[in-house]
């Protein structure tokens, strides 16, 4: 186990103020569409080179957590994902600012948030060589399975008609196709095309389809963005803590999977959230309720994707296998400093940098729960009392600076305006964005393990056994049962209890 | 009278072109990545970076334009501004295949390339415990098991698929080829034992040292440090590949800056330290500087063609 | 409420552009040499048409149903809402030519007066557009200066 030298190391009057400043740069980095932790991480890679090294990681670590956390605000207050983790956030916060919670839906997410990191970094800390393994166990057949896991969440994200649903996660699968194939490098729907050459960035996709919609709504009428029921009630953080404490299990659990889930390499923050908010809403006992705002969705979605900073960094140090994006940038640096990742990182003399790095990381996480909640404020009054004729404008103009700096390209800028119209005409007629999404996101994946464990089944002749033979992907069959049929059942049984008890 | 004024203003055009090429760089480079952050294009992009203000006094700025494995950013190469502060990475096999299995916006031979610097040898991975404890134990199992041998690697049309094709067809077996997205999920799936090995590159044997074997690189010598490793060549294999990075200007950079910008890599390419840090990633440098490209290119794009139609890649 | 027979000819109209739109997907598929390819997405595709065949059966076979409430605040401006996708649009196509910075900051205002539903006082007329300014330099800086994207310049310019 490390010492306490670890931590005091982490604790220079410098460090403490990298942290700092690296979470309040990174919630704001989150909280604008369009600009990812990747990219602000990357942008820090030259200073590594004349800093510190352990400080100038812990300043990564800072502003990737704090990304994080900052894509709930964009996703509370206008109903788009600041970044991909934050997908899920919308399905309840969202729908929380509507109704003029959005003040308890920042304060919750926030403290979910930390809960979150915390629990993350603690697994980081604590158990990062055993859990190195489950990234390993993870084999294509498993990952395509894990993908139709998150896309049976449109039983319940399509708001009634799972036909309309079905079809908009085909039409985010396919689209998902577009441009040069991951692995198979093939040139798929560009129909002539360069514009589309690139594919479908997720990024830009998410602020047309979410976005988009929003401010063509709000355009139109002279009505307000957000309902205000009650004057200023501060933090409402009281009331926060209240709440997660009453559904403390909701928040051990959805930091759990969100750990695994980012030890996952092939996953990330958006899959976590969505499993974990797909079981917060299976196990509640307000599962009807979600959809209109119910506080454990937000808990569920920010706890897990906090988790997964902690739990991706597993993989990437013990194995040297990036858990995330952001993981691969830091990876990197570390391997430009000439430091070599392994599972000796943890137990010799020269895990020293990675102790800090960690002891940095705790701290980050702690400095968030301050400076998130003041931010959040600030966000969310903004959001609130900007007159109209400037929130549209400049949310507009946020989604065009925000897609264009995702890879410098002016043709994504057209590409969003192009899918938020086509996502406001079809939310029109009762598609909703979310299953759109969902393919968008999953497809690869679904799509790649699918390919993977059909070419190594066929190879080793056991097709049957490679899909439905290997223990983990039993134990995801049968989570997707569960939550596919477990609704139905346990209506039923209640209404045969409340018959038996009428009687 | 006229020729006397065409005289002075030549020479004066003249002394001020020289100049120029002499203040050259002034102000700071772009340096465009055609991928994300974190890959090895970006990784050994960084490793010049270090010595690049060191060197010559400006910063090099490093900017990301992914999308289309490479292809968009390289479909635009051409309509930046050829003053030698915008210049690219480039990557083969990509620039060869790409053009070549559908229009992608740009040709081959549209790229200008100024220098190629290192390449990351293809090889054979696979586990420690695993029972092919060399190649020879490889190709005999797979000569009584045709197409049960599962390789992982990179993508396919990617220099690990070509030397997949390449090197099944000069050992005569048949081995099953998985395409994964990226280096690192093809070493996720060799590591957790989903594939029986790995058609990696020598930076896998570096980076995963205490896990991996390798069982031959696509080098002339040995790698100087996983001198464990044998080479094809010496198992008496034709096989020299990998992944070529290189640097390429818009087409309009005056011919004075491209062969400047040219000698400045080879700089680079020469300080021990950079060349320290590049092998112990597992890279092999390679200098291959502007007069030489149309050859090298030329050479390569053979290679490539021939081996990406022999594995159905291009028609 | 009043039965709404437009909503349902939509989900139809949109329906049936979905079936074409796989149909192209799958024509797309069939000049691709490898089954790494075509697979997942013809079968997506296929999917795609039996779900829109049968959302176009239901909704014919089960009538027309009520439609849902309006927005709170008036009757929706679909002018307004056509111009913020045209302005938009304009920003984009624009930026390669007059650079980010005047094309940004011409958006900014012109959404401002798209978006404006309340009168236009004299304070109004000052502070917005100057907020517009500041708020399209503010992010200028900090993506091209702290951030080093490399926003466009402007052709015109140079």
């Amino acid at each position: 186990m490390p010492g306490i030298d670890f931590l005091l190391a982490a604790l220079t009057p410098l460090n403490l103020l990298l942290a700092f400043g690296g979470v309040v740069a990174g919630t704001v980095v989150g909280a604008l569409p369009g600009l990812t932790a990747t990219m602000a991480v990357a942008v820090l890679i030259p200073l590594t080179f004349s800093l510190e090294p352990a400080s100038a990681l812990i300043m990564m670590g800072a502003i990737y957590t704090g990304a994080i956390y900052g894509g709930a605000y964009s996703a509370i207050l206008i109903n788009t994902p600041g970044t991909p983790s934050a997908i899920a956030t919308t399905f309840e916060g969202y729908p929380m600012a509507k109704r003029g919670d959005g003040d308890l839906a920042v304060t919750l997410a926030c403290i979910a948030s930390v809960f979150g990191g915390l629990v993350g970094a603690a697994f980081l800390l604590g158990l990062a060589p055993p859990l190195a393994n489950v990234a390993l166990a993870f084999g294509p057949v498993e990952y395509f399975w894990l993908a139709i896991f998150g896309l049976t969440l449109i039983a319940s994200l399509s708001e009634g008609n799972l036909m309309k649903g079905l079809i908009g996660a085909c039409l985010g699968l396919l689209l998902s196709c577009v441009g040069v194939a991951e692995i198979s490098s093939d040139i798929r729907f560009t129909f002539g095309t360069k514009v589309l050459l690139g594919g479908i960035e997720t990024v830009s996709a998410l602020i047309g389809l979410y976005c988009l919609p929003v401010l063509i709504d709000l355009v139109a009428t002279p009505g307000r963005h957000l309902k205000i029921t009650h004057e200023s009630k501060g933090f409402r953080f009281k009331e926060a803590l209240g709440i997660s404490w009453r559904h403390k299990m909701n928040l051990v659990r959805s930091s759990v999977i969100g750990t695994i889930v980012g030890i996952l390499p092939g996953a990330g923050g958006s899959i976590a959230s969505l499993v974990a908010y797909s079981e917060a809403r299976r196990s509640s006992k307000r599962s009807k309720y979600f959809g209109t705002g119910e506080p454990e969705g937000v808990q569920a979605t920010e706890s897990a994707n906090n988790a997964t900073v902690g739990g991706g960094f597993i993989p990437t140090l013990v194995l040297g296998i990036p858990g995330t994006p952001p993981d691969a940038v830091i990876l990197g640096a570390l391997l430009i400093q000439g430091v070599r990742t392994g599972p000796n990182l943890f137990t010799q003399g020269e895990g020293s940098i990675v102790y800090t790095f960690i002891f940095g990381l705790f701290l980050a996480t702690i400095l968030m729960l301050p400076t998130g909640l003041v931010i959040g404020r600030y966000a969310y009054r903004t959001i609130v009392t900007l007159p109209k004729a400037l929130l549209v404008p400049g949310v507009a103009f946020m989604t065009i600076i925000g897609t264009y700096a995702i890879r410098n390209s002016v043709s994504d800028v057209f590409l969003m305006i192009i899918l938020g119209v086509v996502g406001w005409v079809l939310n029109r007629f009762g598609f909703s964005a979310s299953p759109i999404v969902l393919g968008l996101i999953l497809g690869p994946i679904a799509e790649q393990g699918f390919v993977q464990a059909w070419t190594i089944g066929a190879a080793t002749e056991n097709l049957a056994g490679m899909f439905f033979g290997r223990p983990i992907s039993l134990g995801i069959i049968a989570f997707i049962f569960i939550s596919l049929f477990y609704p139905v059942v346990r209506e039923r049984w209640i209404e045969r209890r409340s018959r038996r008890h009428g009687t | 009278m006229r020729t006397l004024k065409t005289l002075a203003l030549s020479a004066v055009v003249g002394v001020l072109a020289a100049s120029t090429a002499w203040a050259f760089p002034d102000k700071p480079i772009s340096y465009i990545i055609p991928f994300g952050p974190g890959g090895e294009s970006d990784i050994t992009a960084r490793h010049q970076q270090a010595f690049f203000k060191g060197l010559f006094g400006q910063d090099l700025v490093i900017e990301y334009k992914p999308g289309g494995s490479g292809a968009v950013a390289w479909a635009q190469l051409n309509a930046a501004k050829g003053d030698g502060y915008t210049i690219m990475g480039i990557n083969l096999p990509h620039i060869v295949i790409q053009p070549r299995q559908k229009d992608v916006g740009y040709k081959t031979d549209e790229i200008t390339g100024v220098y190629m610097f290192h390449y990351t040898p293809d090889a054979i991975v696979v586990n420690k415990d695993s029972d092919f404890k060399t190649l020879q134990d490889l190709i005999d199992y797979a000569k009584k098991n045709p197409g049960k041998v599962t390789f992982s690697g990179s993508g396919k049309g990617t220099a690990n698929h070509l030397a997949q094709v390449r090197f099944d067809k000069m050992a005569g077996i048949k081995t099953t080829y998985v395409p994964f997205k990226g280096t690192g999920a093809s070493v996720t799936a060799l590591l957790g034992g989903q594939v029986l090995a790995s058609w990696g590159y020598t930076s896998v044997g570096a980076k995963h040292a205490d896990k991996v074997r390798l069982l031959a690189v696509a080098m002339n010598k040995r790698h100087p440090k996983l001198a464990d490793a044998p080479t094809f060549k010496e198992l008496g294999f034709d096989l020299v590949s990998g992944a070529y990075r290189g640097i390429a200007v818009p087409k309009s950079t005056p011919e004075a800056i491209r062969v400047q910008l040219s000698e400045m890599i080879g700089k680079i390419n020469a300080m021990p330290k950079f060349i320290e840090r590049m092998e112990n990633d597992g890279m092999a440098l390679l200098d291959v500087d502007y007069k030489g490209m149309p050859a090298f290119m030329a050479e390569m794009t053979e290679v490539y063609e021939k081996a990406a139609r022999e594995a159905g890649v291009i028609k | 409420m009043e039965p709404d027979k437009s909503r349902d000819l939509g989900t139809v109209a949109v329906s049936a552009i979905l079936i074409v739109t796989a149909a192209a997907a799958i024509w797309d598929t069939t000049d691709m040499a490898d089954s790494d390819s075509f697979v997942f997405p013809r079968a997506i595709a296929v999917a795609m048409i039996v779900f829109s065949v049968a959302l176009i059966a239901w909704t014919l076979a089960r009538g027309p149903m009520a439609r849902p409430g309006e927005e709170e605040g008036g009757p929706p401006s679909t002018l307004r809402r056509v111009l913020l996708v045209a302005a938009m649009m304009v920003c984009a196509g624009l930026m390669p030519w007059i650079g980010f910075v005047l094309a940004g900051m011409g958006t900014f205002l012109a959404i401002i007066a798209i978006a404006m539903h309340d009168p236009w006082t004299r304070f109004r007329q000052v502070v917005y557009p100057t907020v517009g300014v500041v708020v399209v330099l503010g992010f200028y800086a900090l993506f091209a200066k702290a951030l080093l994207v490399p926003l466009p310049v402007g052709t015109l310019f140079e």
